[in-house]
């Protein structure tokens, strides 16, 4: 049965398909495809539950379904189940959990309703803004790990979050910012309201006492907005000026409890002016920018404990005769621990005995894995690839590589020169501007006539609330991250922008970066006519079944040969099986000539590429050719950043060749192989000491510093969650494209604030001396101070307009950036 | 005019009410995710699920 191969994608993920694959699944009567069995088993599982909505719903496509071994039994186990669980009445127990791959609303509905059917559940919620997970089940139904095994077959990975430490930080810190949020909405509708009248009162006339009625219940609604709402302002100020560091916060808060005073004031005595809506509606707009950051930062997940999830759900520890699965963080130095082919290695160790080839990729960007004998070392984190292990553990937890890698990387942050945000400078010089010049007048006043000095002084400090000035920055980043995050590029650090508009020079990492990461067959060569091309790749894909070496991924789309037998695997070199009664082996060409009785003909050794040889006990019968494929538009980006002014280069752990060959398809740009970490950082700083403004675009743990030191730092969705921790983008997707579009929005960004700066800066420049000398009417301040905050928010605003994702009006031939 | 002097204070009281359904709506979570609702609305359906839906790993 042939599939329709009308979509070139796989259902379930939406990865290229490469090679014509036998696995499909049936919707509604019509075949899909999908890419490997993982997917093909969650969409069959999906569908066999009459969910298939999900797939009409959800937003983004899935994450390939990975086939690394999980094994969730240690979850069962009563230590796992008191660390991670909390007991409710009746044996029920409770957790949380992060789940990764999550995205849209679709894919909660789907693991909420596929997991109510389970019999046990008593009550699950899954939240897709924060991709948390609190589910309830009764122990003596069903257990944990099954639960999280049926998770996992939908196609996310379920993480258990450690119940002292759970995700309720996030949840209260969000909470408490909506009700600040909500009770300034509220307040702003009511005090804007009575504002109108007393406004319409000035200019028509107004019956004393009820002017007197309305400041009064102004003074009222303002008083909560003042003392709750705007607490963080005044909070944030005060530690700002201990720390001797006066940022933003400092004016606002200033000019927030000055105007209110000063309209409380007022309001007792009966005459003066009153600041309230302004007050009022300033707090709002500034929480406001607040909360859509804060939500970006929540959204993007950073809370979570990011090295964990680079260790293993489980590990079988040995004590004694037996064997038994414990978590990672109940491991100490000296416990022996079996690593299986396909898991992760859970601390820091020695191998006693066994060999195995070993993926480092993680932590050298090396994408080769290397082979690793007993009485090597192993790091935690690492994939176990091909052989049975047994180590000894030498360091856990803070001793671990990991974690003096996430040192390194805390390093590499605080070392990063404090780049003054626009804002910051302006909000300093202003500051002591201001400061200065009330002094100055509380001077004069104290000479000319010492009664009017205080009322003076507060007169200045209103009239210099700089309103428009703080709400410029954050009202345009607010607009610019939504805008941006329609187009799949999250921004975490919303101030990055800025930097990203001035950037001049951008490096990517190339595994996993500019790079799909994982190999795809391009060509097969055959060495003797004995067995045709088909034949020899359905050998080779029933041999590479059985392997999870990262090379044996090019061949899982391919139909199998069935019935291999005795499979074995050498480390480093390759496997070794019997199909049909012929001995086949795969692997490096020095390892096949091994095992075959006379020498063949030479194989061409080409260093630059990356080939696999197939042979019998006769001889080599052909050579594959792989590679790993440059993402589609990883060309088309770099060209339009080059338009933009941004030299890319590569900088790259891997070797030479690879290298070399992925810059010359990407028109020559400048690449640095064999770069550790240290390496990488190295480049960053020369780059930077030169006074370019540097941009790192990454994914694995070795670019984690590097994005930390770097100017502007972006990861990949799918890379680990240690770069993405570090980074201030984040690309959602497979496109590398949406990168281009986000510096051209970060420069319209940059224009906005600053028009929006001028604005406020020329606002207070007239507006205080015609104040201070009397010519404005108090009305008209306060009407000038709202209706300046407001054109500086509807200005911002333009940022959002002109449709989602369409780029701004650059004369460049652009194409359209729009998410897959 | 003298009606402004009770209309008032009953907004007042209207906006106190506002403001803690508003609280009690935060606190049990219903501004939680914002996004999943509006699509839940569309996903589920009333049809049952198909009986025959057995897991291979009960089996």
């Amino acid at each position: 049965m042939e599939p329709a191969l009308t979509k070139s994608r796989c259902f379930h993920c939406g990865s290229p398909l490469t090679a014509a694959t036998s696995l499909a699944v049936r919707v509604d009567g019509t075949e899909h495809p999908v890419c490997c069995a993982g997917c093909e088993a969650a969409a069959r599982l999906i569908l066999s539950q009459g969910l298939e909505r999900f797939y009409e719903f959800r937003e983004l496509p899935g994450e390939p379904v990975a086939g690394g071994l999980h094994n969730w039994a240690a979850f069962d186990r009563e230590a796992a189940l008191r660390r991670y669980t909390h007991e409710c009445a009746g044996g029920e127990r409770e957790l949380s959990l992060q789940i990764e791959g999550l995205h849209c609303a679709a894919c909660a509905w789907l693991i909420e309703t596929s997991l109510r059917r389970e019999a046990g559940v008593r009550a699950i919620q899954v939240n897709a803004s924060t991709a948390r997970a609190e589910l309830r089940f009764d122990s003596q139904v069903t257990t944990l790990s099954h639960l999280l095994a049926r998770i996992h077959a939908l196609g996310f990975v379920p993480l258990p979050l450690s119940f002292a430490g759970g995700g309720a930080e996030g949840t209260a810190e969000r909470r408490a910012a909506l009700k600040r949020l909500g009770v300034a909405g509220l307040g702003m509708m009511q005090v804007t309201t009575y504002a109108v009248s007393l406004y319409a009162g000035f200019m028509q006339g107004i019956a004393p006492d009820l002017e007197q009625f309305l400041r009064f219940v102004s003074l009222v609604v303002a008083t909560p907005v003042v003392l709750y709402s705007a607490q963080p302002f005044f909070i944030s100020a005060w530690r700002s000026l201990l720390a001797r560091r006066p940022g933003m916060d400092v004016p606002v808060a200033l000019s927030v409890g000055a105007a209110y005073l000063w309209s409380v004031v007022s309001t007792l005595r009966g005459r003066g002016a009153v600041y309230f809506d302004s007050v009022v509606m300033f707090t709002f707009f500034l929480l406001l920018g607040r909360y859509v950051e804060m939500s970006l930062r929540h959204r993007a997940g950073l809370q979570h404990d990011a090295l964990a999830r680079l260790l293993p759900d489980s590990t079988l520890r040995l004590t004694g005769v037996e064997a038994e699965r414990v978590t990672p963080d109940e491991l100490r130095a000296g416990d022996r621990v079996r690593v299986l082919p396909g898991e992760r290695v859970p601390a820091d160790g020695r191998i006693e005995c066994g060999s195995t080839d070993v993926d480092e990729s993680l932590l050298t960007g090396e994408s080769a894995p290397r082979v690793r004998r007993t009485a090597d070392e192993l790091t935690a984190g690492t994939l176990n690839l091909t052989g049975v292990i047994e180590m000894t553990v030498t360091r856990t937890g803070q001793d671990s590589t990991l974690a003096a890698v996430s040192r390194l990387l805390e390093r590499a942050r605080g070392s990063r020169p404090a780049v003054a945000d626009l804002a910051d400078r302006v909000a300093a010089y202003f500051v002591t501007g201001v400061l200065l010049l009330a002094a100055g007048v509380a001077l004069y006043w104290l000479h000319a006539d010492p009664a009017r000095a205080f009322g003076t002084v507060l007169a200045v400090l209103v009239v210099t609330c700089p309103c428009a000035l703080s709400l410029a920055t954050p009202a345009a980043l607010a607009a610019a991250t939504t805008r941006l995050a329609r187009a799949g590029v999250l921004v975490t650090r919303g101030r990055a922008l800025e930097r990203l508009s001035a950037a001049d020079r951008i490096l990517f990492d190339k595994t996993g970066t500019l790079t799909l990461g994982t190999p795809r067959l391009e060509a097969v060569v055959l060495l003797e006519p004995r067995l045709t091309a088909q034949q020899c790749l359905a050998v080779a894909a029933a041999l590479e079944s059985h392997s999870a070496h990262p090379l044996a991924r090019a061949f899982k789309d391919l139909t199998a040969s069935a019935g291999v037998s005795e499979v074995q695997s050498f480390a480093g070199r390759g496997l070794e099986g019997v199909i049909a009664g012929t001995r086949y082996r795969i692997g490096r060409i020095e390892f096949v000539r091994e095992g075959c009785a006379r020498t063949a003909r030479e194989v061409t050794d080409d260093p630059g590429r990356t080939s696999v040889v197939l042979g019998d006990t006769a001889g080599p019968l052909a050579e594959f050719h792989l590679t790993d494929t440059l993402r589609s538009d990883a060309r088309e980006t770099i060209q339009r950043l080059a338009a933009l002014g941004l030299v890319a280069g590569i900088a790259s752990g891997d070797r030479t060749e690879p290298v070399a060959a992925a810059a010359r398809q990407l028109s020559n740009v400048a690449a640095s192989a064999n770069l550790t970490a240290d390496g990488k950082l190295a480049l960053v700083r020369a780059l930077r000491a030169e006074g370019h403004q540097v941009v790192m675009v990454g994914d694995g743990v070795n670019d984690a510093p590097v994005l930390a030191a770097a100017d502007v730092s972006v990861a990949i969705a799918a890379g680990t969650e240690l770069a993405k921790v570090s980074a201030d983008l984040i690309l959602l997707g497979e496109r590398l494209s949406p990168l281009a579009g986000a510096v051209e929005t970060s420069r319209r960004l940059l224009r906005i604030i600053r028009q929006n700066l001028a604005w406020a800066v020329l606002y207070n420049l007239t507006a205080v001396p015609l104040a201070a000398s009397g010519f404005i009417e108090p009305w008209m301040a306060a009407l000038g101070m709202s209706g300046s905050s407001l054109l500086v928010v509807l200005n911002a605003m333009r940022l959002l307009d002109r449709g989602a994702g369409r780029p701004p009006t650059e004369p460049a031939p652009l194409t359209e950036v729009a998410h897959a | 005019m003298n009606v402004i002097y009770l209309l008032i204070p009953l907004g007042l009281g209207l906006l106190a009410l506002s403001v803690w359904a508003y609280f009690w709506a935060v606190r049990s979570g219903q501004f939680d995710d914002l996004d999943s609702p509006a699509v839940q609305i569309l996903l589920d359906d009333d049809r049952a699920p198909p009986p025959a839906a057995p897991d291979p790993r009960d089996a």
